[in-house]
């Protein structure tokens, strides 16, 4: 009898184990499934802070199709760079293809965006940040539930596979119970040093809850990022032609 | 003593005010610590591009980096490439990974060979050692940030590589360690020597040991109060430097001269009338007014240091005040009440017997008082040729000089100096709109200009980003290195470069929001004259600035410049005002301007000998030395009011006959005993830190001259003016 109890006993612990990890795949596989837009236009604000408290603003319209994979970015502010523009094309092999349209000297140069690490605009956003992640690239541990601003939330740990290229060593991410969110997200280094926060703000648009602001911190360098969205269309009429080299050249009206 | 401030800190010296101050707290603020310590690590006679080197690059690299206390790490491990491969336009690290093929190798070596700013940042001359340049965080002291990078540099590379460490911020995290211990090891043996001269013409260890105390309590007082202030007000000014490493031997001296005085004189008496307490009513009595009067004057002296424009020398002249206070006040308390203490026998030696000394300086006395034209004539001409000496000083601040060249340190920092970008910095920092062409042109003017020096080993600023990336745009042809004439078209790049490249990498060079950018000259170790010709061009090529509105120079070149005028302007400030004050202090003591006046004579002579002889002997003036004039006023004046005061004492009662010869028995002995012994300070010519050679050798030479000034001089011109003085 009392061996039966045991043997129970580890079999029930192994099911709740194996159930908790299930629970953290099953939430990120949740979040993946989650209906994303197929396309969305929008004016971005980035206002980049330094350590010293000094600010720097750009101002975009962002065009993204097929769920981000195709993107293209004209700038508007500073004035000094306005009608500067970028198409970023991910490929299904996992390279990204960039190009930049430099309205002073009339060219278009392709640059390398495969260093994942690397900032995007000076911001605390890497290339890496933007590209979405592929589930079968990291494994989920469900932590304990947690509040974030007074929100009950999920908590996962992402850990990057091996054979995953990255600059993170892990990432704890905060999911809203209440809209199954992602609210908060911290990276670590390599070094297993916390490198980052992010926290996302929603809004309603068509039926999306769509990212309205993003605050960045990067903790190691003391500089912050704080991105804005507004005017923001959703799965409006799109041309997917448009992600081509020659409408870096012109910028859209709206 | 617990609170007192090691301060390792050169800039720390300079005026608040002062432009390059300015300047300097500018950039620090805007691009972080300019203060670096350099690393070289390689081979004598091998090539350092091989896989096992630049695997140990990319560790020292990486643990360097990992340190909290260190801001930022350059290294041909992390330096960016720029280049155009095959049209992708690439910015990234130059050693992509710990292990690399020869291919990689080879790659890079091309791109650094092709790069001279690169190459002279990052490999020897040769291409036999890395340069690895350590930037400190602003607020961690230089001399923590030091021993972090030598125990790194040491367990990582020690077996396998010849390894040197230099730069600036290693010598100033490393120098006031290293003299602080050096002068107390010598300052233990000068006062061992020091109590054994005692010994032997005092000869009795009691008399010695209260001496002692008297020194040491004052020491503490004065330590004691400099630490207090700095707990009390966390005044900068009153930080341990390096310069303050004269102030315990100064003290020395002056509370080493009240002391010999009462015991001498009570010695003296107690051979006259054996009555211990008749003899030191007898002592007190005569030495209250000299020593009061000595304090008051030296007191003065130190004070005008409040006037000084090097920031800590107000904190150096109030604390050695406190001090020579402390020991007056000792010497005519403390001293009386512990030898009223002792029960003394009148047959020991010490009291029936002359010193060897006494003998001698009766003897001296004679002769001088014989031939005193003779002695003022041979005094004047010695005067003379010191005077003419002075036109020969040269002012030498460096730090890296303090070194003797067959040291190890000297041999490291040298090969820094020598093989990699050089020790000594110019910085100009440009206020304007940076990606206006016009800017960048009038940068790229001054690039020219600090190159064109041929001690600089490289500059560096924002137009040699803006011309390289404008090359690569233009499919990597070299005749689009120029700085674009459109603003337009150099903002393109710019975004280009934030898109591509790490934003990180043009922190050291411009700021933000690209208002304020920073040219950087590295150079090798510039004599003070190419320093002062140097920085006079740069300053006339910022003059002739018409685009950039404001612009101003500072680095550590600059700031030797003007420690320079700093020390000569400290020196004179400090010596005029004391020497008119100490003469103003006498004439009303003695309410005869002619005491007065003749109270100087022998310090005044001293101090002209004393740099005279510097000039001529080739020993630099540096913020170390300079202060050795101090020392001369000090206990200068101290003899020659001991002197005067018992001129007049004499006069007073009525003595007539050989009244000079009296004097010079009287006085002239403890004046030569306290003289001799503070020579004792010569063991500090054993240092291995050449100023404090110096600083051993000029004791004894300035222990001598106002010695010998007071008795010769002094005794002479009295001698000589006797008659109206006797009226």
């Amino acid at each position: 009898m009392i061996k039966l109890f045991i043997i129970c006993s580890i079999q029930f612990f192994l099911l709740i184990n194996n159930l908790s990890a299930q629970t953290g795949y099953e939430l990120a596989k949740k979040l993946d499934n989650k209906d994303k837009p197929q396309n969305m236009t929008s004016r971005i604000s980035m206002t980049l802070t330094n350590a010293k408290n000094k600010s720097r603003k750009n101002v975009m319209i962002s065009k993204t199709a097929s769920q981000s994979q195709k993107q293209m970015i004209w700038v508007l502010e500073p004035k000094s760079d306005r009608g500067m523009s970028f198409l970023k094309i991910e490929r299904e092999d996992r390279k990204t293809e960039m190009r930049i349209w430099l309205p002073a000297f009339n060219k278009i140069r392709r640059i390398n965006a495969n260093r994942r690490s690397n900032s995007f605009m000076g911001s605390d956003l890497s290339y890496e940040d933007m590209m979405s992640r592929s589930l079968d690239d990291n494994t989920y541990l469900r932590l304990e539930d947690d509040q974030i601003g007074g929100e009950e939330c999920y908590v996962l740990e992402v850990i990057p596979k091996k054979s995953i290229n990255t600059s993170y060593s892990k990432h704890i991410t905060w999911v809203s119970k209440e809209n199954f969110q992602i609210v908060q997200e911290a990276s670590y280094d390599k070094k297993s040093k916390l490198k980052k926060i992010k926290n996302f703000h929603y809004a309603f648009v068509n039926n999306y809850e769509i990212i309205s602001k993003i605050h960045v911190k990067d903790l190691q360098k003391k500089h912050k990022t704080d991105i804005y969205f507004d005017q923001v269309k959703v799965d409006a009429k799109m041309d997917e032609k448009i992600f081509q080299e020659k409408s870096l050249k012109r910028l859209p009206l709206h | 003593m617990t609170f007192i401030v090691v301060d390792d800190d050169m800039l720390a010296m300079l005026p608040n005010n002062m432009s390059s101050k300015l300047s300097w707290d500018a950039v620090q603020d805007e691009f972080g610590s300019t203060e670096s310590i350099f690393i070289a690590f390689g081979y004598k006679d091998k090539t350092i591009f091989n896989k096992s080197s630049f695997s140990d690059l990319w560790k020292l690299t990486n643990e360097l980096e990992s340190r909290p206390e260190i801001k930022k790490i350059t290294s041909l491990s992390n330096l960016p490439k720029i280049e155009n491969v095959d049209g992708f336009l690439e910015v990234h690290s130059l050693q992509p990974s710990e292990e690399l093929d020869d291919i990689q190798i080879n790659g890079i070596k091309k791109y650094v060979y092709n790069n001279q700013s690169i190459r002279a940042r990052s490999i020897s001359k040769d291409g036999n050692y890395f340069n690895i340049m350590v930037q400190p965080n602003d607020s961690i002291a230089h001399n923590v940030v030091r021993d972090i990078v030598v125990e790194i540099g040491d367990s990582l590379l020690s077996k396998n590589y010849e390894i040197h460490y230099g730069g600036t911020a290693y010598i100033t995290g490393s120098v006031p360690g290293m003299i602080k211990n050096d002068i107390s090891k010598l300052l233990g043996v000068g006062l061992v020597l020091m109590s054994l001269i005692l010994l032997v013409n005092i000869r009795d260890l009691f008399a010695v040991g209260m001496i002692f105390s008297v020194i040491i309590q004052s020491l503490i007082v004065m330590a004691g109060l400099m630490g207090w202030v700095v707990y009390l007000t966390g005044s900068e000014n009153f930080y341990f430097t390096i310069i303050n490493s004269s102030m315990p031997i100064i003290l020395l001296t002056i509370a080493n001269s009240d002391g010999v005085h009462v015991v001498t004189k009570f010695f003296k008496e107690m051979r006259h009338n054996g009555n211990i307490k008749k003899s030191i009513a007898k002592s007190i009595d005569t030495l209250f007014v000299p020593i009061f009067l000595t304090s008051v004057t030296t007191i003065a002296a130190f004070l005008t240091l409040y006037f000084a424009p090097i920031n800590q020398l107000m904190g150096y002249g109030i604390c050695l005040s406190a001090g020579i206070l402390y020991a007056f006040i000792l010497s005519l308390t403390f001293l009386p009440a512990a030898m009223s203490l002792k029960r003394w026998d009148l047959n020991s030696k010490a009291i029936s017997q002359n010193g060897y000394l006494e003998n001698i300086i009766s003897k001296f006395g004679k002769l001088v008082i014989s031939k005193p034209k003779s002695i003022l004539v041979v005094g004047m001409i010695i005067m003379f040729i010191g005077t003419a000496g002075l036109s020969l000083l040269k002012v030498d601040v460096n730090i890296a000089n303090f070194f003797k060249e067959d040291t190890d340190f000297r041999k490291s920092i040298d090969f820094i100096d020598q093989e990699m970008t050089g020790t000594m910095d110019v910085r100009i920092r440009v206020e304007a709109p940076i990606k206006d062409p016009n800017t960048l042109n009038e940068m790229q003017e001054m690039q020219t200009l600090l190159n064109s020096n041929p001690k600089v080993t490289t500059s560096y600023s924002i137009v040699d980003v803006v011309k390289q990336m404008h090359r690569i745009l233009i499919d990597d042809n070299p005749e689009f290195e120029i700085v674009p004439k459109d603003e337009k078209k150099v903002s393109n790049l710019l975004m280009m470069y934030s898109i591509s490249g790490d934003q990180d990498d043009l922190n050291t060079i411009v700021d933000y929001n690209y208002k304020v950018g920073l040219i950087t000259a590295l150079s090798r170790v510039m004599s003070t004259e190419e320093i002062i010709q140097f920085v006079k061009k740069i300053e006339d090529q910022v003059y002739d600035f018409k685009h950039i509105s404001n612009a101003s120079i500072t680095g550590m070149a600059i700031v030797i410049r003007d420690l320079i005028y700093l020390v000569i302007e400290s020196s004179v400030i400090s010596i005029f005002s004391s020497v008119i004050l100490i003469c103003l202090i006498t004439s009303i003591f003695f309410k005869n301007f002619s005491w007065g006046f003749l109270s100087i004579v022998p310090l005044v002579t001293a101090v002209l000998i004393n740099f005279g002889f510097m000039g001529i002997a080739g020993i630099h003036l540096s913020h170390v030395t300079a202060l050795l004039s101090s020392v001369i006023i000090g206990v200068g004046v101290d003899f020659s009011i001991h002197y005067i005061y018992q001129y007049r004492r004499l006069i007073k009662d009525k003595v007539r006959n050989g009244i000079s010869n009296k004097v010079i028995n009287e006085v002239g002995y403890p004046i030569v005993l306290d003289a001799a012994s503070n020579m004792s300070f010569g063991a500090l010519l054993f240092s291995t830190f050449i100023p404090v050679q110096y600083v051993g050798g000029l004791m004894v030479f300035a222990m001598f001259s106002t010695a010998f000034g007071t008795l010769t001089l002094l005794a002479a011109s009295v001698e000589l003016l006797k008659t109206s003085y006797s009226k």
